[in-house]
């Protein structure tokens, strides 16, 4: 009964800040790439040759852990299958952070484009028991960054 | 060459479902699925597990449930109202129903593995003749008769370990703990058909069933006075006492029984007996005798 009562205050609690804190998170998101739009990120592996850049790495990295309200869900759907929604928004979220801090430092350094962008991600307790499930997202590229004209 | 990172709309890698009505739907589904896995589970664990031969099922009885505090002339006179009432049952060939006896004044008693009753001293007290008794006797008489006992922790393990498996504890040892010797619960059909065996039998030997009734009002004016709370296995029976009333009052006019007698009363030393069994069992656990017949 206890054990049942736990879990109901801590699936509320989970959902209570985790909606909150995500909610939050988007609003904070949506309005930092409007703000950094005009410094674009590009996959391409070819960088345009003129004019001179200077080259840097430039990286942005995200750890996300997962509320228990969301790792709850995502227990069930491991009984149906299907889309595991719960996380899919949390991994989105943390997707764009990395890109975002990316390009924050590639601004820092005077660049004007990343190129060659790439995503790493890395689960931080893998295998580990029971404990919160936590991953790493690194968005990384190479800023381009103008030389002063000789 | 002109660079840019287009806008891109929102919702396309996350669902705009809300998270509280897919917690519904799945919490849901989950629910049922156990629900419905466990009764399964359980059915077919307890009809299997009614096909034990009833030697093998009396191996399994934790030799510390065996425990007598009753002296030998309280020893004998149950014995022998069990063997009559095992007789007018019909106990089959190689069934033998042995009861012990607590001194303990809890209000219970009970059947569990392999013909073994155990009745309390608190509850046998209450009795205001053999009547009664017999029908207590009886009734659990009836749950070896029926196997009840080891469909009960057949069907109950088999729950446990569904409940286990699906929430991620499982708990592998079933029969490991003695504790669910003595906590089994039947269903309600189980009681039913117990109440209705018991009946027979009490009629059988005594000619008329009045002593059940008597029974049945002393269990609840048991449970009135306990507040109704944690109900010991002979009345969280779920049939409950009012209703088991009703039913021996509607079975006693179908047969065409008589519902009041002439009721027989307990010997005259059962008093003494009672007092002597609370003695034997105010005696430490370790330094008591332990029935080996």
């Amino acid at each position: 009964m206890y054990d049942l009562l736990l879990l109901l205050v801590l699936l509320a609690l989970g959902y209570g800040f985790g909606q909150y804190a995500e909610r939050r998170h988007y609003r904070s998101i949506v309005e930092r790439e409007a703000r950094l739009n005009a410094l674009p990120a590009i996959a391409s592996r070819y960088p345009p040759a003129e004019p001179h850049y200077q080259h840097a790495l430039v990286t942005g990295s995200t750890v996300v852990s997962v509320d228990y309200f969301k790792r709850f869900l995502a227990a069930l759907r491991n009984l149906f299958g299907g889309r595991v929604t719960s996380y899919e928004s949390l991994l989105d979220r943390a997707r764009r952070e990395s890109l975002l801090r990316m390009k924050q430092q590639a601004r820092t350094l005077g660049a004007v484009m990343v190129f060659n962008v790439k995503y790493e991600t890395a689960s931080i307790s893998k295998g580990a028991g029971k404990t919160i499930g936590s991953v790493e997202v690194l968005a990384y590229g190479t800023a381009l960054i103008p030389t002063p004209s000789r | 060459m002109k660079y840019r990172n287009p806008q891109i709309p929102e919702g396309i890698n996350t669902s705009d479902r809300h998270p509280l009505k897919e917690f519904a739907t799945l919490a849901g589904g989950a629910v049922l699925l156990i629900v419905a896995l466990g009764w399964l589970m359980g059915q077919v664990a307890g009809s299997l597990a009614g096909l034990l031969p009833f030697e093998k099922e009396m191996a399994l009885v934790p030799k510390e449930l065996l425990s007598s505090d009753a002296g030998p002339e309280l020893q004998a006179y149950l014995d022998r109202l069990a063997d009559r009432l095992g007789q007018d049952m019909d106990l089959p060939e190689g069934m033998q129903v042995r009861v012990h006896f607590s001194g303990n004044d809890t209000f219970n008693a009970f059947a569990t593995l392999g013909g073994n009753i155990l009745l309390f001293r608190g509850l046998v007290e209450a009795l205001p003749h053999e009547n009664a008794l017999s029908m207590l006797l009886a009734h659990e008489i009836a749950h070896v008769l029926h196997r009840d006992p080891i469909v009960g922790i057949g069907r109950g393990a088999a729950i446990r370990l569904v409940t286990g498996l699906l929430l991620g504890s499982p708990d592998l040892a079933v029969l490991g703990s003695a504790g669910i010797y003595t906590q089994l619960h039947y269903s309600r059909g189980m009681e039913r058909a117990a109440d209705a065996a018991a009946l027979r039998a009490v009629h059988q030997r005594y000619g008329h069933i009045g002593g059940a009734a008597e029974l049945f009002n002393i269990l609840r004016a048991e449970r009135e006075r306990s507040g109704g709370g944690e109900m010991p296995a002979f009345f969280s029976s779920h049939p409950l006492d009012l209703d088991r009333l009703q039913t021996i009052t509607a079975t006693a006019r179908q047969q065409g029984w008589h519902e009041n007698g002439q009721a027989t009363p307990l010997p005259a030393a059962f008093n003494d007996w009672m007092q002597d069994a609370a003695g034997r069992a105010a005696i430490p656990e370790g330094q008591r005798q332990v029935r080996s017949d």
